[in-house]
């Protein structure tokens, strides 16, 4: 039925009733090898032909999180019902001794059926484990309650939907049906996060921290792929601030912040979009006799910081986050947590993306 | 909410650990094997994590005649070498240009004012806070003259105009070699910083499985009811490591010995991690509390009977390790040959609280052994032998709960399995969790965590005062019998690369125990 869909480097193809049982063989004809879990690991996609991508990407990913993988594409245009498996495992060296190796259940869903995605996830799990789903994507009416309801966690990428504000919306959803439990992540939040370790860092100098209720300009430079991205590290800096949205520029490529000091003038926060620009390309904070800046060059692995006053700037530079979604996924799964800051800046953000309009 | 100088907003919540603070940071014996191999690419490490604050500057204090460049080539090449995340040119140089040389003799007090107007300069550059964190990584003879020296320049008191400013010392091991040197030492130190400007290292305690230690007792539940004399038949602490006196060693090492190189510090703190306990909360001084109990509590061995009973020293013999034909111990370079230090060391502790009473700690730390391990392992009572004594083979020893610290890092529960077949015969079988295996990122090395806990002015994971003393009071009086009245106490041999002295069994043995075979 996989016809036109590649499945090469899924591994060996299993009878989905067999697959526990192919497994056992695996590991049977293996002493070498350590299998290894602390976690089971979901990717979702409505687009087949990315099956054997996120195979691939979960090779990269076991290096660092040995999980039991489950990927799952479904074609929901297909006409029939069907189902297809496949098993592998993705092994490496650990420290250049031992060969530690994670599990990986691949399944094409053919043809358009409701509990199924539900079913093949809740068939095939290492009990006990931690649930990690990366849904891929738009949400679909699969997203339903009888899923998410039993997931630990919920890995999305807001950059890759074409409604982030219905997208988030039902993110929202999720989160209040499971009373708060389910926890949510967005690889857009987590490509910021060194951004928001280099200006907390640079606002512990007592220079940048003097001239803060003075600020009267934030900009952001972004590439508008990443439009997302660039807000939620707005909205952070928003509320962190304690600063409010007042109203949008007259250019429309911006908006006037309150600060919150007692006569202070509006700060002006001023979005640019460039083509050619790093994923997050700039965050200029600037106050009359002090700039505060982060900077990425697109191709660079560094985040540039600078303090400048009086005429002379102090530079560091730092890590910066990875761009690619694997890269992404993986300093995500190392931080964990409940990730209630993300939590926190969502009404800003929501304010910031449906007045963006 | 305008002013931020109290707090910085951003950095609330950030990371789930306090934010270390931009600082300078002095080397005393920048020119030594512990600056280039541990302390630079620590911070070269932190620098690649993003974990290390900008604005960190750097100063290598020796009395060699470098230059900065010759000290950042020394420092560049050793990085290349050991380096836990390899060499990016591009980071080493952002850290090796915030990288400078100090040359002073240690005694010389005008050395020390330079590097008063040197950090002044640097400050005023950086534009306000002058954070400074001195480590004193020389040769312990010179500990005094450093510290002393510091006060002098004015560079260890609160600056009246610099506020919010802060002065710390990291102090190397050893922290004395008696508890009246500790208690001089602490003098020193604590006319010098404040207690709480002062972080004495055991870098122990900075490896992740020694901090894992809390976490598994406290954060999960099906241990802690059973962490206690109700459940636990003994406790055995073992350092082995499988080098000798290499690299002339020898000459430090017969000075102190096994029980004052180890135990005293790196051995007691992870016997006090698993005997405290709950903490109130997880402040410094709220582990530390519960910690410097732990020491206090352990039953004195203050006569020369109570030493021969309870404490076991030897000395290799020349052997075989690794397949290589050893000297012995009094034959090695530097290394008295009528040395009496021992090179090995056993000991039954018992820690004297309600938790504890009559579960001996068995602690033993030896050069020269078959392998490199360090680890603790748990051994929790038998079952009543009831339901199972008929069984051919009778029931298999009680449960053991390794964590490994060293290397390997891991935890282990050994627990009786039924073995296949028609009959009933129960094998002990391992659950094994290996960190390395587990989480495919390697750990930071210890010193990482504990300079950036040093700068974020956090000291749970260093020694206070008090357990220092306290270690070198219950140390001091095994000393003080061997060295004394107990004179007599022969010194137990045995072959190099073997599991130590027939009398180390004996230990155990007459007890109706024996040491965990690694």
């Amino acid at each position: 039925m996989s016809a036109l869909i590649s499945t090469q480097g899924l591994g060996k193809p299993v009878e989905v009733t067999a697959i526990d049982r192919e497994f056992r063989k695996l590991w049977e004809a293996d002493d070498a090898s350590t299998n290894a879990s602390l976690m089971n690991f979901l990717v979702y996609t409505e687009e087949p032909e990315k099956l054997v991508k996120n195979s691939e990407a979960i090779q990269e990913l076991t290096r660092e999180h040995a999980c039991r993988a489950v990927l799952i594409a479904m074609d929901r245009e297909a006409s029939e019902l069907g189902i297809e498996a496949w098993i592998t495992a993705h092994c490496h060296l650990a420290h250049g001794k031992k060969s530690i190796c994670s599990e990986q259940i691949a399944f094409l869903l053919h043809g358009n059926s409701l509990g199924r995605l539900r079913n093949t996830v809740f068939a095939h799990l290492n009990s006990d484990l931690p649930l990690v789903f990366w849904w891929q994507g738009e949400f679909s009416d699969l997203f339903e309650e009888g899923l998410y309801r039993r997931l630990d966690r919920l890995i999305v990428d807001s950059s890759t939907w074409t409604d982030p504000i219905a997208g988030f919306r039902r993110l929202a959803e999720a989160r209040a049906d499971t009373q708060g439990r389910l926890v949510t992540q967005d690889l857009s939040w987590t490509r910021s996060y060194f951004y928001r370790l280099s200006l907390a860092r640079l606002f512990d100098d007592p220079i940048a921290q003097r001239h803060f209720s003075k600020i009267e300009t934030f900009r952001v430079t972004a590439h508008p792929a990443q439009r997302m991205a660039a807000l939620l590290l707005v909205a952070w800096v928003i509320t962190r601030a304690g600063w409010k949205l007042l109203s949008r520029l007259p250019d429309e490529r911006g908006w006037n912040l309150e600060s919150g000091e007692s006569g202070a003038a509006a700060i002006r926060l001023e979005f640019t979009w460039l083509e050619d620009a790093a994923p997050l390309a700039e965050l200029e904070i600037i106050a009359p006799d002090c700039t505060v800046r982060v900077s990425r060059e697109q191709g660079k692995s560094h985040l540039s910081q600078a303090i400048c006053t009086e005429g002379h700037c102090l530079d560091f530079s730092g890590p910066a986050d990875a761009d690619e979604p694997e890269g992404l996924m993986a300093s995500q799964l190392a931080r964990g947590g409940k990730n209630s800051l993300f939590r926190e800046i969502l009404p800003q953000f929501m304010k910031l993306l449906e007045g963006a309009g | 909410m305008g002013e931020i100088g109290v707090s910085n907003p951003f950095s609330e919540d950030l990371v789930s650990r306090n934010l270390a603070e931009a600082c300078s940071v002095v080397i005393f014996g920048a020119t030594g094997d512990l600056t280039h191999r541990k302390l630079i690419p620590a911070l070269y490490n932190l620098a690649v994590d993003g974990e290390l604050p900008a604005g960190v500057k750097i100063l290598g204090f020796a009395r060699r005649d470098w230059s900065d460049e010759f000290f950042r080539e020394n420092l560049e090449k050793l990085n290349r070498e050991v380096s836990r995340t390899g060499h990016d040119d591009e980071i080493w140089e952002g850290l090796a240009a915030n990288v400078q040389y100090h040359q002073s003799e240690f005694q010389d007090e005008e050395g020390y004012q330079r590097l008063a107007e040197r950090l002044d300069a640097i400050d005023r550059e950086r534009g306000g806070k002058g954070n400074r964190l001195f480590y004193i990584a020389s040769a312990p003879e010179y500990f005094d003259d450093i510290l002393l020296n510091l006060k002098k320049a004015g560079l260890s008191q609160e600056r009246p105009d610099c506020e919010g400013c802060w002065s710390r010392v990291i102090v190397e091991k050893p922290f004395g070699t008696t508890l009246a040197t500790a208690q001089h030492l602490n003098e020193v130190v604590n006319g010098t910083f404040e207690e709480k400007d002062t972080y004495r290292i055991d870098h122990y305690l900075g490896k992740e499985t020694a901090q894992n230690i809390m976490v598994l007792r406290f954060a999960n539940a099906i241990f802690e009811p059973m962490w206690n004399k109700e459940h636990i038949d003994h406790v055995q602490i073992t350092c082995a490591e499988h080098l000798g006196m290499e690299g002339g060693r020898g000459g430090y090492y017969d000075k102190a010995g096994a029980l004052r190189d180890m135990v005293q510090n790196h051995l007691l703190q992870l016997l006090s991690l698993v005997a405290m306990e709950p903490p109130t909360d997880l402040t410094a001084d709220g582990v530390r509390d519960e910690k410097v109990k732990v020491i206090r509590s352990l039953r004195q061995w203050d006569t020369p009977e109570l030493v021969a009973e309870n404490v076991i020293r030897g000395q290799y013999l020349a052997g075989n390790v690794d397949g290589n034909e050893v000297p012995g111990y009094r034959e090695e370079e530097r290394v008295d040959p009528e040395s009496e230090t021992e090179s090995y060391v056993a000991l039954r502790c018992m820690v004297d609280t309600w938790r504890w009473s009559g579960v001996p700690f068995y602690v033993r730390m030896g050069k020269r052994l078959p392998k490199k391990a360090t680890e603790i392992s748990i051994h929790f009572k038998e079952t009543p032998s009831v339901l199972f004594n008929a069984t051919p083979g009778g029931v298999p020893a009680g449960n053991v709960l390794v964590i490994r610290i060293q290397p390997d890092e891991g935890i282990s529960l050994m627990m009786n399995s039924k073995l296949p077949g028609t009959t009933l015969r129960m094998e002990p079988v391992k659950m094994d969790f290996r960190y390395a295996s587990s989480f495919g990122k390697s750990s930071p090395e210890a010193y990482e965590r504990l300079l950036l806990d040093a700068m974020a002015g956090d000291a749970t994971l260093f020694a206070r005062r008090d357990e220092v003393e306290e270690a070198w009071r219950f140390i001091d009086k095994i000393h003080h019998a061997w060295a004394g009245e107990g004179k007599g106490i022969p010194i137990a041999e045995f072959p190099a690369g073997s599991w130590g002295p027939r009398e180390a069994d004996e230990l155990l043995a007459k007890d109706g125990r024996s040491w965990r075979r690694l």
